[in-house]
């Protein structure tokens, strides 16, 4: 077996693993539950966790081949600062007209969000993309990075305007919100249509992002056309992550962890990369909320704090243990 | 080395008039950065080359060296003139069927992620394979091949990353040589190299020129450039531009006005080496 395919074998046992546990996992501990709440509760849970943590890790492997950082995560577009800006704002508006908020209106607020980003970045970009890559044109990745960095800043002093704005008995539900949050999540299908359409877009011309990682003027010797490819996985980033977090929330450090992690057990090959990160980056997401729920039971955590206090020292240690370049 | 060189000067010149033609540039001019507003790299460049021939570019920092490169390779906005590529005008190829035909390896390569040499080198060999050539335990016998032949066999499983520049070096030239087309545009393919690695060079490229392939390669080493051309472009870097057959531009007289130096040259074994003279600060500075 190789190395990729034995990475691959271990995200597929983990994420078994990881659905047996998140389905068993309850706030009144492990378990079966009762038909009743497993189907309406702990199934529709553990199948959007999957998801949103699958679709984050995917988008996360798509930015960091289009921008060629290994440090870029699905939060550098700026879709994300939108999608939290819609939810966050959806919130503070039902609350102003007294309105009851159902689920489906913080998620419908954070696709509109998300989708408002997602159009001022391609607005800024597209003429970008469109002219044809020359090995004197300089190329998108580093364009690409400053204005999805540049929209995400301005989300996230929109954010703290509407925190500002919101009464205390909003600012628990938003910040739970902010931070990556499960609980409740039911509307599983959204994420998984979105993350079928995003893999089905990019995965039959993978390679083609391994060349572009090389270069944009070199990928284009090999036929690759550079501005038409970066426009429809810039496009399947924004939808994957956007679906995402309306779904979940922000959950932070899957997209950046996942790919890299598996870069490092030997999966690099684009075509097998993508994939292997939904595998892997919906069993991380399913098994820390598992954990979430339970360890200080009944009490939940939100997943994306456990997801970054599980991400942020696993990532430091990666990083330390990385050879120094010999250029 | 220089003795090979001159025999297969020898088989080119006698099959001159079969082989095909596989590039042909015309009255091609560029400008800096492809922008037309820039200054002139040079003007009016007609060059031909053959099956078996190698075209070494010659010429200052800054001249337009890697700018012709990436120009003939199609990646470089040309200001007039055309470039064609098996008789066919680059604008008229469907780019994946051009990458059937030239390789070009740029100057810089980025890389971003871990990947090993075997994986770098292999990046472009059988484009089709689709994600299946991901999942292969070792590459194809072609890979392992030109791994051999540019002694990085040893090296295949090392991260790219890790690699000294000259064996990140070739690893490019095993790059573009699996890339598998028989004109290769390579920017600076000795840089970085030490002495006898450059002999590697020159003996692959010879041979892939011998295999009925064609090479155009930048090199800043006269003396290397001597051993590798059969053909030579020297680009002066203010707006001129000459090319022809190895001795007829290797010249001392020449070169030394276009660089600015006093070079001369020497025969040695039967080759032409250069030598830069000693200017008044070198003399007294011992």
């Amino acid at each position: 077996m190789t190395t990729s395919s034995r990475a691959i074998a271990l995200a597929v046992a983990a994420a078994v693993l990881a659905c047996i546990a998140g389905v068993l996992a309850g706030s009144s501990g492990f378990g079966l539950a009762s038909a009743d709440i497993m189907a309406s509760i702990r199934v529709p849970r553990v199948l959007a966790g999957f998801g949103a943590g699958a679709a984050l890790a995917v988008s996360g492997a798509l930015m960091q081949l289009l921008t060629r950082n290994a440090l870029a995560d699905p939060y550098v577009l700026g879709v994300a600062g939108g999608a939290a800006v819609g939810a966050l704002g959806a919130m503070l508006v039902a609350a102003a007209i007294g309105v009851q908020l159902s689920e489906w209106g913080v998620a419908g607020g954070a696709a509109i969000g998300a989708a408002a980003a997602s159009a001022l970045l391609f607005g800024l970009l597209w003429r970008r993309f469109a002219s044809t890559a020359t090995s004197a044109g300089g190329d998108g990745a580093a364009a690409l990075l400053l204005v999805g960095v540049m929209i995400g800043s301005g989300c996230s002093a929109l954010v703290s305007l509407i925190l500002t704005l919101a009464d205390e008995g909003q600012l628990r539900g938003m910040v739970f919100w902010l931070l990556g949050d499960l609980n409740g999540a039911t509307h599983w299908e959204i994420v998984w249509i979105a993350l079928a359409i995003a893999l089905g877009v990019v995965w039959p011309t993978a390679r083609e992002l391994d060349w572009l990682a090389r270069g944009d003027a070199w990928a284009a010797t090999l036929g690759v056309p550079v501005g038409r490819r970066r426009r429809t996985v810039l496009l399947a980033a924004a939808l994957a992550t956007g679906a995402a977090v309306a779904t979940a929330g922000a959950i932070g450090f899957v997209g950046l962890v996942v790919p890299h992690a598996l870069r490092r057990l030997g999966v690099r090959a684009a075509p097998v990369l993508l994939p292997a990160s939904a595998i892997a980056g919906g069993a991380f997401v399913v098994a820390v909320d598992a954990v979430a729920r339970t360890i200080v039971a009944p009490l939940q955590l939100p997943v994306g704090v456990l997801a970054a206090a599980i991400g942020v020292p696993s990532f430091i240690a990666m990083l330390l243990a990385r050879p120094a370049h010999a250029r | 080395m220089s003795v090979d060189a001159a025999s297969l000067d020898a088989v080119s010149r006698s099959t001159r008039g079969a082989a095909a033609t596989l590039l042909e540039a015309k009255a091609l001019s560029l400008r800096a950065g492809g922008a037309e507003r820039n200054r002139v790299l040079f003007a009016g460049l007609d060059l031909r080359v053959a099956a078996g021939e190698r075209w070494v570019v010659v010429g200052p920092n800054g001249a337009g060296k890697s700018s012709l490169l990436a120009a003939l390779a199609g990646v470089f906005a040309i200001a007039a003139g055309s470039v064609r590529i098996d008789g066919v005008e680059l604008a008229d190829w469907a780019p994946s069927a051009l990458a059937e035909r030239r390789a070009w390896s740029p100057q810089f390569w980025s890389d971003p992620f871990p990947a090993t040499v075997r994986e770098t080198a292999a990046l472009a060999h059988r484009r089709d394979a689709g994600w299946r050539s991901a999942l292969d335990r070792r590459g194809a016998p072609e890979v392992e091949r030109i791994l051999d032949r540019l002694l990085l066999d040893a090296l295949a499983d090392s991260d790219v990353q890790t690699l000294s520049g000259g064996e990140r070096q070739r690893v490019a030239l095993a790059t573009a040589l699996l890339q598998g087309a028989p004109l290769l545009l390579l920017d600076e393919p000795a840089s970085h190299l030490d002495l006898a690695h450059e002999r590697l060079l020159v003996e692959v490229l010879l041979a892939h020129a011998a295999a009925g392939g064609a090479v155009v390669a930048s090199v800043h080493d006269l003396d290397l450039a001597w051993d590798l051309a059969s053909h030579v472009v020297l680009i002066d870097g203010s707006g001129g531009v000459v090319a022809g057959r190895r001795d007829e531009v290797l010249v001392a007289d020449r070169l030394g006005t276009v660089f600015g130096v006093a070079i001369h040259a020497i025969e040695v074994a039967g080759a032409r080496r250069f030598v830069v003279a000693p200017d008044a600060a070198a003399r007294s500075g011992g």
